[in-house]
């Protein structure tokens, strides 16, 4: 297996009293599509946003243990959230456009930023942007109407360029196709497949098809912990844990 | 807990037994019209023989459907894609006691000469072995296929046998040389109804075990 983008050893994390993960342990590979999976509050949304750090924003969370990128901690005081943001880039489950023009929407993170040092070079990242997430062919002549005007599955490609334009090393992805269709959500699984070369991807998903589909890895959580993680055929040919088996397999659920 | 896709594993299983089932009943009746030169339980063969194409494709059909729409993984992936296996080898025995029986009829229509008693032991054993590996698919035992696993090397010693015996007879009695070719024809298909048999049990270690054991002896493992 490659090395580890994002290490976790010993991570809880407490809303208030209540714990929703439990001492997790877990390594992420670089450059690949590891996919989280389990039932409904098992933690592996909680997980990924330790990741960008997203819960600093939830007042009663509380993060224990280490977590951390290349080996460098995200919750050391030192940390620059706002970076860290950039770094690791978040795609929603419910397509989430800023109320701006398409353009705007790509080049508003690489602006705030600093990437770029003039509009040309800006539109540069914008049309590039809109190229990786295969999406420019669509918005080329609309880069100036509003971001909402797009199909829910434009949208959802808008938010992924949008991610990419400030060239994160990590894309987090929390249910990325649950509100679109299968075109949409076919077309969303090839740009995870060609995106992966460049950057590590994170995905949640609902969906043991879709796990099986677009990952290399398969984490599986269950009550706050993680049961079992390994080689995505692996896990669904053969996997070690009772528990695992029965999740993928319907048994429970 | 009853999922989606239990009723249509429990379809496939009971397809699949009932396959098993008619095998044994077949290998039995071809070796009967053999050994009692019957010509009438030979022809049942062919229409038994028939059944059992007819439930091949029907389990085919089964396999397709459970893949299709209910995406198995897991244990319930192996087991679906092991029925599938299993059907062929259990179509092969039809077709290979199907042989028997036309060896038979041939038989029974010449000089009776007497069988080889090395050619007795191989069809008790290739039926013996067959058994064993079926009770250990309906009992989804590993431990029973594992058994089975060992029990080739008799039945090709015994296939060997009758095979240079039969060189020998013809030789000496060329007179009976269509009768040994026969003898050498059902020597070589019962070794290959044991080969079947063993295939089954090797399924059942990959559908129970996730443990693929094929061509172990040649591969060195």
């Amino acid at each position: 297996m490659t090395s580890a983008k994002i290490s976790a050893r010993g991570l809880s994390v407490y809303y208030g009293e209540k714990q929703a993960l439990f001492d997790v342990d877990l390594d992420i590979p670089e450059h690949r599509v590891t996919a989280l999976i389990g039932p409904s509050g098992c933690g592996k949304s909680t997980f990924i946003r330790c990741i960008n750090r997203m819960n600093d924003v939830i007042e009663s969370c509380r993060v224990e243990g280490k977590i951390a990128i290349d080996g460098e901690d995200l919750y050391a005081p030192y940390v620059d959230v706002v970076a860290l943001r950039a770094r690791v880039g978040m795609v929603f489950q419910k397509p989430n456009p800023f109320p701006k023009s398409v353009y705007e929407n790509v080049a508003y993170g690489p602006r705030i930023h600093g990437l770029a040092e003039s509009r040309a070079a800006l539109d540069e990242i914008v049309i590039r942007s809109l190229e990786r997430a295969g999406l420019w062919g669509e918005v080329k002549d609309r880069l100036h109407d509003p971001g909402t005007s797009l199909s829910g599955g434009q949208q959802q490609r808008l938010c992924i360029a949008r991610a990419i334009a400030v060239s994160p090393e990590v894309i987090l992805m929390d249910e990325p196709c649950s509100a679109l269709d299968p075109i949409a959500t076919a077309r969303i699984e090839e740009l995870i497949a060609e995106l992966r070369e460049s950057f590590t991807i994170a995905i949640v998903t609902h969906s043991m098809q879709q796990a099986a589909r677009v990952s290399q890895s398969t984490a599986f959580f269950h009550l706050g912990r993680v049961i079992e993680f390994g080689e995505t055929a692996q896990i669904f040919t053969d996997p070690r844990d009772t528990k695992t088996r029965d999740y993928i397999t319907g048994r429970f659920g | 807990m009853t999922r989606p896709v239990d009723p249509a594993l429990t379809v496939l299983r009971d397809q699949l037994l009932r396959m098993g089932s008619l095998a044994e009943a077949i290998l039995e009746k071809s070796l009967q019209s053999l050994f009692q030169r019957d010509l009438a339980l030979s022809n049942e063969v062919k229409l038994d023989d028939l059944e059992l194409d007819r439930l091949d494709i029907a389990i085919d059909d089964q396999v397709l459907r459970i893949l299709a729409t209910q995406a198995p993984v897991a244990d319930d992936l192996r087991n679906v894609i092991a029925g599938k296996m299993i059907a062929a080898d259990l179509e092969r025995i039809g077709d290979l006691a199907r042989n028997i029986a036309k060896s038979a009829e041939r038989l029974a229509t010449r000089p009776s000469i007497e069988t080889p008693p090395r050619l007795r032991t191989l069809a008790d054993e290739a039926q013996r072995i067959l058994r064993r590996a079926l009770d250990a698919f309906a009992q989804s035992d590993p431990a029973r296929a594992a058994l089975v696993l060992d029990d080739d090397d008799q039945v090709d010693a015994d296939e060997d046998a009758v095979i240079r015996n039969a060189i020998e007879e013809i030789a000496s009695r060329p007179e009976f040389t269509a009768q040994e070719v026969d003898f050498i024809l059902i020597a070589k298909n019962l070794e290959r109804v044991a080969d079947h048999a063993t295939n089954i049990a090797e399924d059942v270690i990959l559908a129970t075990q996730a443990r693929n054991v094929k061509h172990a002896a040649k591969l060195g493992k």
